[in-house]
């Protein structure tokens, strides 16, 4: 047991024939925001039903808090929480009734409700919305306080399946932020599972990526994106005033560039960090202004793509 | 436990709020008042009717046991045919099952609220019969009348809750709402209309009528038809088998039983072709003629709960429950 938050070690779940999570592999530590990604499918739902107890692994282990999903699963569920993908509290109980149900079912007592319930409102914004029916909610407020139920019990992480999965663009800001401010500000854990690549991008520092059942990598982004283009070598943009004759040919001959393609009026040369000042010397040399440059990073969706192909 | 009264305590607050539970209460209540009214009238005329009457309808008229029998597998049924698909449908059974309880202590939850509201329905009916009739028969039940009323009440419940334990079942069993409701429309028809059917199909084809039995004109010429012994026999074989057939029903032996503890005849149904009165049994008698069918609902309920908990505890929550 090395103390870290999750676990698991040749995570296996079979439904029938379909193996839906295939010897998986994963670390989550305390702190951390982890992006679990991958299309609809892949099994991310599946994996986050094995580590909350709900569903039992075909074979493998898993330890969640440092509890067996299987033989503790009670406890797990002290420790985590899981906000499933287009769930819904109970449509016919307000937004307090349905917090104070939760509380109960976490042995909370009376005074501790009282306490947590609009404290759990305020944090996701929803105090004005408390003695409304959950029926009568929006998407995006069903997400809220669907995130409100999951943290009444003050797990240490919590399981996020698809959360902007159907909010419009405001909501899926609103819910993103929120991810980030419990995570910042609480110290709360969280696992969010996306096949949105940019939302992982932008919210998660470490990203799993899982296809057909199988984790294929787990890799902070940096080194991921590091790893996809083969060392510190980076595509710079460049956009030039004109486009002398003979200039490619003179950045191709200059030590540490890679490549220089040319598409449209845009130049990219690929290369370190180091040669960046021969680069735009000899682009002023031949008489260009350089009117941007840029480094053109890879996003996650090209890393995605590579991996996404081989797996 | 605490999460088994937890989930009980909220599920009845949804029964008794949800208007599936008041228009049923509503309609009961409405159709045993008719009923109660009627016995009052029926005890009214005969001297010999005791307090009783009020639940088992005048002779041709109908009653609250006959009201039970007909709608009980709709009452029961109703109040626990979504029990659990409902939540999957719904997604809330992995917020509900994320929380630190038992399993078992939802299924348990939901049937204990069930069951309670079900025991509020059957004692408020009754209770509601009892305070209707008294004032306007100007006399209440004796003390052998009113242990007579409280085991029926008793019997009703377990009868209700046998049909809600089966409703938990089908909820249990069917992933979706609409094919547990189809299931539970369907239980209820053949159990209250297609089984007398079946019973009168089967037991006309297995003892059938000796050929020429029947012929017109009686003795001493009065029209008429004249009967053979035989056909008599066989038709006293006919009944005999249509009434063993009905007893697979539950609300056949609710009937029964209810009908013997009351020592009255159950109304129209029963009472056809019989003397107005019998003998009235006391109600040990009529434990003790009935104890079978009482101990068959029982052990129904049980094996229907019991069933729906096993599946219930080894079911797989999937994506979107």
């Amino acid at each position: 047991m090395t103390g870290e938050l999750i676990e698991t070690i040749k995570l296996t779940k079979n439904y029938g024939d379909f193996t839906a999570v295939d010897q998986l592999d994963l670390t989550v530590h305390e702190g951390e925001l982890f992006g679990f990604l991958g299309p609809n499918g892949a099994g991310k739902t599946t994996t986050f039903l094995m580590l909350m107890g709900l569903s039992v692994p075909s074979s493998g282990t898993a330890v969640v808090g440092g509890c067996d999903v299987v033989d503790e699963s009670r406890e797990v569920r002290k420790v985590a929480s899981i906000l499933p993908e287009y769930s819904s509290l109970y449509g016919e109980l307000t937004a307090s009734e349905n917090l104070d149900y939760i509380g109960r079912l976490n042995d909370l007592s009376k005074e501790e409700r009282a306490d947590r319930v609009p404290e759990m409102l305020d944090i996701v914004g929803m105090t004005d919305w408390c003695d409304s029916k959950v029926e009568s909610f929006s998407r995006g407020m069903k997400q809220r306080i669907g995130i409100a139920a999951a943290l009444i019990k003050q797990p240490r992480l919590v399981f996020l399946d698809e959360p902007t999965i159907g909010l419009d663009p405001v909501g899926t800001k609103e819910i993103r932020e929120l991810i980030l401010r419990l995570n910042r500000e609480q110290g709360l854990t969280v696992v969010l599972a996306s096949h949105l690549l940019h939302e992982v991008q932008m919210t998660c520092s470490r990203v799993g990526i899982i296809n057909k059942g199988r984790l294929v990598v787990t890799e902070t982004l940096e080194n991921l994106t590091r790893e996809m283009t083969g060392g510190d070598d980076r595509n710079v943009e460049f956009r030039l005033s004109e486009m002398p004759p003979g200039l490619i040919e003179d950045l191709r001959s200059i030590e540490g560039v890679k490549l220089v393609t040319q598409r449209d009026d845009r130049l990219y040369v690929y290369a370190g960090v180091e040669s960046d000042y021969e680069v735009s010397r000899t682009i002023v040399d031949h008489g260009a202004v350089i009117l941007l440059m840029r480094p053109k990073e890879f996003t996650l969706e090209e890393i995605f793509m590579k991996y996404y192909e081989e797996g | 436990m605490a999460g088994t009264l937890t989930v009980a305590s909220k599920e009845l607050r949804d029964q008794f709020g949800s208007k599936r539970f008041l228009i049923l209460f509503g309609l009961v209540v409405l159709l045993s008042s008719l009923a109660a009214y009627q016995g009052v009238d029926f005890i009214r005329n005969n001297e010999a009717a005791g307090f009783v009457y009020i639940f088992s309808g005048s002779q041709m008229g109908f009653s609250f046991i006959q009201i039970m029998v007909f709608f009980g597998p709709l009452l029961g049924l109703a109040l626990g045919f979504d029990a659990i698909n409902k939540e999957r449908a719904n997604g809330t059974l992995s917020i509900l099952l994320g929380q630190p309880i038992f399993r078992d202590s939802v299924i348990n939850g939901k049937f204990i609220a069930g069951a309670a509201a079900l025991t509020t329905l059957a004692l408020g009916t009754i209770g509601i019969l009892s305070g209707l009739a008294i004032p306007m028969l100007g006399f209440g039940p004796t003390l052998a009348d009113a242990s007579k009323i409280l085991v029926l009440a008793l019997l009703t419940v377990v009868y209700l809750v046998f049909w809600l334990s089966l409703g938990i079942l089908y909820s249990v069993l069917a992933r979706r709402t609409s094919t547990s409701i189809m299931a539970s429309i369907a239980t209820w028809l053949v159990f209250s209309i297609v089984i007398s059917i079946l019973a009168s199909v089967v037991s006309s084809a297995l003892v059938p009528l000796p050929a020429g039995s029947i012929r017109p004109g009686g003795q001493g010429g009065q029209g008429g038809f004249q009967m053979s012994e035989e056909f008599m026999e066989a038709m006293q074989q006919r009944t005999a088998l249509m009434s063993n057939i009905e007893k697979l029903s539950p609300a056949n032996l609710y009937e029964e039983a209810a009908s013997d503890i009351l020592g009255v005849m159950g109304g129209f149904m029963r009472g056809m072709g019989r003397q107005e009165f019998q003998r009235t049994l006391t109600l040990s008698e009529a434990l003790a003629a009935n104890w079978a069918n009482i101990a068959v609902l029982a052990v129904g309920l049980v094996i229907c709960f019991a069933a729906s908990y096993a599946t219930f505890l080894r079911s797989e929550i999937r994506p979107g429950d």
